[in-house]
């Protein structure tokens, strides 16, 4: 259905021809003219190091079974090669956005109040032994 | 030239049985004020069934029954639940609310009404799994603020619905429990992440639901199951309760049959929460003042409306048919009295990568809470890393690992500057350019997504492909601004026709004006009827009053 033309890759780095669209006034740039389909491939190749997958499982501290690593493999790395297509835009000068930035600062008093409800907390503790949260020990790896 | 494949049916959306529409009703003074409005009371499920309840022509207990027997019969066909409250204590609470209303005591604006929530959403006295193994059978000590609301206000839930597994999916097929069908064609999909919520109100087992959007998890839905989508501004309604996939991006949203059932929906559970940091503490205007009659509109309503068609969105890869019904409903929207313009995003593209590396960033980050440790399921080891490493392998399905593990190294030193720092740099520019369009329009139009819903099992082992289904949504997230997605037209496929959703895009906290334009577009749509022939087949009741 066509889904993969919808990841193509446009050229950022268009000069900023005016071609308005109506009056003098619509600063609104049509950019049909301008545009330059760098490709349609969603092979754009990353240059950094493909991801090593059982380092990160081992950082996200999730174990993977073999097969898993296998079948993974090839989908998470497609994934980042098609990231990879980002390191082509032109980004000199622009701020990064944490988030929409919609809705201002509405931090409230570090008072600390009651959680009401403890028994459920507490019922929801897999390993407890009153009062404390039971896990097995810690090993230091090397 | 409306998309005409299906043959008009019913002329009015809801089917009223030998009842007279009531064109006035008191409403009694009540938590929330709900304007006295002075338009049909057809045009919303909520206040038909308040009219109904108040003027005593529908006890709460009679209309519970009709809900949950409708929802017993299709629920086999659609699996749209993770868990259905028990249906004494649901009756109880009808009959709570009838016993008020008989000693004339003060009942909330959505006493008796049926509301079914997204199970990523925690309610504190049934289980909340997140689609997941990890929280099986996990009950949350509290209620999310959106859910504490709605049950102040008198709501009654009538279970959790599936979802893909903490929000990430668009199929509901990444839920560990079970796959939703779309009650329009069983064998597909009725898009996610909140499938369950969408295809329960779709299928009329419950009035409105609660979703969850963080990439178009409410709208695509919406659109693939023929009812109303909306969602928030980002900080408009609090995240308190709601299990979070990406902070920056997530928003609880509304789901109802009618754009005014989810504007009064939503009116319910907007504003500011001191448990969430991010919520605003912008007002919340009554989004029902701006409602009309459809017989007493003048004849362009909208007139003068700036009305931006986004040409990105009806380029290359969106279906033909979701074409021509896109362009119907421009059409429809001149008629109207809009003045409409294609209207050009640069980066549009950019967004997709850049919603796919800053979600699965800020969700490895997000999901290293469940460790088997203080709740959820727990493998038994002998060593603590090992115990993470075994409860979350054996928790978490397929796509959720992927997603953190991709996100883990988008984030890896040395990586992040590529990946996660240029993603928010895109969001910007993205940001800045929804500004500009939207500074030169008072809307923008698009399509909910490139194609009507798919079959299941479809996309399920391409993951680029699912994402690209994304590519009409994303945007909006990036921006934080709030969006509507309402059925419009249908392309073929199923026994009568697929759904097609509109989707409209206004500027932050101007879901007042979405509101608005949506249901003057949904008053005036003549010759669609989005009611499943499911509903009507499984007989019983009729899905209204």
């Amino acid at each position: 259905m066509g889904s993969r033309a919808l990841l193509m890759l446009t050229n950022f780095n268009f000069k900023a021809t005016v071609s308005s669209f109506g009056s003098a006034s619509n600063p609104f740039f049509l950019i049909k003219n301008n545009l330059r389909i760098r490709n349609f491939s969603t092979k754009t190749r990353s240059s950094l190091q493909p991801p090593d997958l059982p380092g990160l499982a081992e950082t996200a501290r999730i174990s993977l079974a073999p097969n898993e690593v296998e079948e993974f493999a090839p989908k998470i790395g497609q994934v980042i090669d098609w990231f990879g297509q980002l390191q082509a835009v032109d980004l000199d000068n622009v701020e990064p956005a944490i988030r929409a930035d919609t809705e201002g600062d509405n931090l409230r008093e570090d008072v600390p109040q009651t959680f009401e409800n403890k028994e459920a907390l507490i019922a929801s503790v897999p390993s407890y032994e009153e009062p404390y949260i039971k896990v097995p020990k810690v090993l230091n790896k090397e | 030239m409306l998309s005409t494949i299906q043959p008009p049916r019913y002329l009015s959306r809801f089917p009223l049985r030998g009842r007279t529409k009531s064109r006035s009703f008191h409403i009694l003074s009540s938590a929330q004020p709900v304007t006295k409005t002075c338009f049909a009371a057809d045009q919303s499920q909520i206040l038909s069934i308040r009219d109904s309840l108040l003027n005593r022509h529908l006890s709460a207990v009679e209309l519970t029954h009709s809900y949950l027997d409708r929802l017993k019969q299709t629920e086999p066909h659609i699996n749209c639940f993770l868990h259905v409250s028990d249906p004494d204590k649901v009756l109880k609470q009808a009959q709570d609310i009838d016993d008020k209303i008989k000693r004339n005591e003060e009942v909330g604006p959505l006493a008796g009404v049926l509301v079914a929530i997204k199970d990523n959403i925690c309610t504190a006295d049934m289980p909340s799994t997140g689609g997941s193994y990890i929280l099986e059978g996990y009950r949350p000590p509290f209620d999310a603020t959106a859910v504490k609301r709605l049950k102040d206000l008198g709501a009654i839930v009538v279970g959790k619905t599936n979802l893909d597994e903490f929000g990430m999916g668009s199929t509901t097929e990444a839920s560990a429990f079970k796959v939703t069908a779309n009650p329009w064609d069983l064998s597909r999909v009725p898009g996610g992440s909140s499938g369950g919520s969408a295809a329960s109100v779709s299928a009329r087992q419950c009035v409105v639901s609660l979703g969850s959007d963080t990439g178009g998890s409410v709208r695509q839905p919406a659109s693939f199951c023929g009812v109303v989508g909306l969602k928030p501004t980002y900080g408009r309604v609090s995240r308190f309760g709601l299990m979070a996939y990406a902070s920056s991006l997530d928003v609880i949203g509304c789901f109802g049959s009618s754009v005014a059932d989810t504007g009064i929906l939503l009116h319910a559970i907007s504003g500011h929460d001191s448990l969430d940091a991010t919520s605003s503490k912008r007002e919340v205007p009554d989004f029902t003042s701006q409602f009309t009659y459809a017989s007493s509109l003048k004849s362009r309503p909208l007139e003068g409306l700036r009305v931006g068609l986004i040409r990105e969105t009806v380029d290359a890869g969106v279906d033909s048919g979701v074409k021509s019904a896109i362009e119907g409903a421009a059409a429809h929207l001149e008629q109207l009295g809009c003045v409409l313009k294609e209207v050009s995003l640069l980066s549009f593209s950019l967004g997709l990568p850049a919603y796919y590396i800053l979600a699965s960033s800020e969700s490895s980050s997000n999901l290293s809470r469940y460790d088997g440790v203080r709740y959820g399921n727990q493998a038994s080891s002998d060593e603590l890393n090992a115990l993470y490493e075994e409860s979350r392998a054996k928790g978490f399905g397929s796509e959720v690992k992927m997603r953190i593990l991709m996100g883990t190294y988008a984030l890896s030193a040395g990586y992040y500057d590529a990946y996660y720092k240029r993603a928010q740099q895109v969001r910007t520019i993205i940001r800045k350019s929804f500004k500009a369009a939207l500074d030169e329009n008072d809307i923008l139009i698009s399509p909910a997504a490139p194609s009507a819903a798919y079959k299941i099992g479809e996309k399920k082992n391409d993951p680029l492909a699912m994402y690209a289904g994304d590519i009409m949504t994303v945007n909006v997230n990036l921006a934080g601004l709030p969006a509507l997605v309402l059925p419009c037209g249908f392309v073929e496929g199923g026994a009568v026709g697929l759904p097609v959703g509109l989707q409209i895009i206004g500027a932050a906290f101007d879901e007042e004006k979405l509101v608005k334009v949506g249901h003057i577009f949904e008053q005036t749509l003549e010759g669609y009827n989005f009611v499943p022939p499911l509903v009507t087949d499984v007989g019983g009741a009729s899905p209204e009053l």
